[in-house]
């Protein structure tokens, strides 16, 4: 936090700073907003009254619109992030586990190849270019899909749109983790006994290949927050990301700091409850506990 | 380590030469082409794939084989030397974690952990918007490396801490070897190879990351083509097929990094020897 306060300090800069050809704002009315905004002390002053007010969750008024406070930007978007990366993560995750999965114990080599490319292929390819087909075809050319975040109509594709890396990545682990747990020999014993194969995939296979998906949940949560940059600009979706790239172009520090707080604060927070998972699902990390 | 075993796999190989053949191309196309990257001609402007400009031109008529090259070129410039600072930010740091005591060593890891939890390109945006009033490449190179250096401290610090039970480093502390001696004879020299690896596996990450913060208007500036300023134009004009140019570009280049860099981990693992 200090790191960013002090980056965006010390930029230089300043919101009175006038595009040349423009004149400048008075000193009075000048002095008069820097008393508003805290910004005449000196630094050290205003980091610890700033601390302590994010501390308290009061990240002050917005430096562009003094009408606006950071916390309402934040409790009305961060909601909106955090549904989109949800619904993203509800169809990326069952899609990719699938796909994951058919890869992984299918014994045909084309099918494998086909769903691992497709995996691949789902996690390198740059979101802006799913974001930005879709949101041209389906919701500005042909209308199909109304944009913004109102109806749930809205919702589906951008969630879709989001989700597609996710999935591709969550393919990528299941398989890799499938493949080894087929080795194990509780598979072969579960074989022997006459199970069907669907049936060892599915409850003996899928169980154990969840773990390495749920200790992954970095880098999934980072392609889900990355992503969000790119779908929400787009569809036009009042969320976070989508106000923190508004609020950096107009130096809008507090903001800035707000939502970048924000955005932290629930990756942690996420990352935390899949660790939990993590723990409750596998049993030797269980164990450890006791 | 073995050059011929990495050679035996098929994926590594044809990894390996995607890789040289792009760049190839990038390094080659513009030498090779008659048309001027930066010549605006309206006259020319936004044709499909001809025989004069193979993949076609863009809204200022401008040969989109030779942007496309010399952005590839300007990516991975910028990656490259994005990847020479974590490659010594991320071996000193994980190095250092795994060789200093093990409290210290303990606390380092911990603020990895928790370094690496932090989303990036938030983060990413904050040090660019706040350096842009003297943004150039450099700050670009330099931000780009604080916010990737994470993964390769991470490889590194593994590596060291596996070398640590490895026979012959449990050989040299039995007959008196001092440990500093060991760290500098025995485990530093053999955790470069994991530095490959690591390379392989950041410089898709940082070609992506370039791009990313170019098509959000924070990267490279145009008229300097990058793969990511061809994309921001692409998308800024709502031109699908200028948009899906610099994707596939970096999407190919992923694949064949991460091939070879599957080939290499395969390779300098010793349990697959």
């Amino acid at each position: 936090m200090l790191v960013t306060f002090a980056l965006l300090r010390g930029a230089g800069g300043s919101p009175f700073e006038p595009p040349p050809g423009f004149a400048r704002v008075p000193l009075p009315v000048q002095n008069e907003l820097r008393r508003f905004y805290n910004l005449d002390e000196p630094w050290p002053v205003e980091f610890l009254t700033y601390v302590r007010n994010v501390a308290t969750l009061d990240f002050g008024p917005s430096q562009v619109d003094r009408y606006t406070t950071v916390d309402q930007v934040v409790e009305q978007s961060l909601p909106v992030t955090i549904q989109l990366a949800l619904l993203a993560l509800l169809f990326a995750v069952p899609v990719g586990i699938l796909l994951g999965l058919v890869s992984a114990a299918t014994s045909r080599r084309a099918a494998d190849a086909a769903a691992s490319s497709f995996a691949t292929l789902l996690l390198v390819l740059p979101v802006f270019l799913f974001a930005q087909i879709a949101s041209k075809w389906l919701v500005q050319e042909w209308g199909l899909v109304p944009g913004g975040w109102d109806e749930w109509r809205a919702k589906v594709v951008p969630a879709l749109v989001l989700g597609l890396a996710p999935a591709g990545y969550t393919a990528r682990l299941v398989r890799a983790a499938a493949t080894e747990v087929l080795r194990e020999p509780y598979v072969g014993t579960a074989r022997a006994k006459g199970l069907r194969r669907p049936r060892i995939v599915f409850v003996h296979v899928l169980r154990n290949s969840l773990v390495p998906l749920l200790a992954a949940s970095v880098p999934l949560l980072a392609l889900l927050v990355t992503g969000a940059f790119f779908v929400e600009g787009p569809f036009g979706i009042p969320g976070a990301s989508a106000w923190f790239l508004t609020a950096a172009q107009t130096r809008d520090y507090p903001m800035v700091m707000g939502l970048t707080v924000a955005l932290t604060a629930l990756v942690l927070v996420a990352s935390l409850l899949a660790d939990v998972a993590a723990a409750a699902l596998d049993p030797r990390v269980r164990e450890r506990r006791t | 380590m073995t050059p011929r075993a990495f050679l035996h796999r098929p994926q590594a190989l044809v990894g390996a030469v995607l890789l040289v053949a792009l760049v190839a191309a990038c390094l080659l196309v513009p030498v090779l082409s008659p048309h001027d990257p930066y010549a605006v001609d309206f006259a020319q402007k936004l044709q499909g794939p001809t025989a004069d400009h193979p993949l076609g031109t863009d809204f200022f008529g401008r040969d989109l084989l030779v942007r496309m090259a010399l952005g590839g070129r300007a990516s991975l410039l910028v990656a490259a030397a994005a990847l020479a600072l974590i490659l010594v930010l991320g071996f000193v740091y994980g190095s250092v974690a795994a060789l200093a005591r093990p409290r210290l060593g303990a606390l380092l890891l911990r603020v990895l952990d928790a370094v690496i939890a932090l989303p990036r390109l938030p983060i990413l945006i904050v040090i660019l918007v706040a350096v842009r009033l003297q943004a150039n490449v450099l700050t670009l190179v330099f931000a780009l490396a604080v916010v990737n250096w994470m993964l390769t401290a991470r490889l590194v610090h593994g590596q060291i801490v596996s070398l640590q039970e490895r026979e012959f480093v449990v050989a040299a502390r039995a007959v008196g070897a001092r440990s500093s001696w060991i760290a500098v004879r025995h485990l530093l020299p053999n955790s470069l190879g994991i530095l490959l690896v690591a390379a392989f596996l950041e410089l898709p990450a940082l070609i992506l990351s370039e791009a990313l913060v170019s098509v959000l208007g924070l990267g490279l500036n145009p008229p300097q083509a990058s793969w990511g300023t061809i994309a921001q134009d692409a998308i800024g004009q709502g031109r699908t097929y200028e948009l899906v140019l610099p994707s596939v570009g970096i999407a190919l280049f992923a694949i064949a990094a991460n091939w070879v860099a599957d080939g290499l981990q395969d390779v300098l693992d010793p349990r697959s020897l």
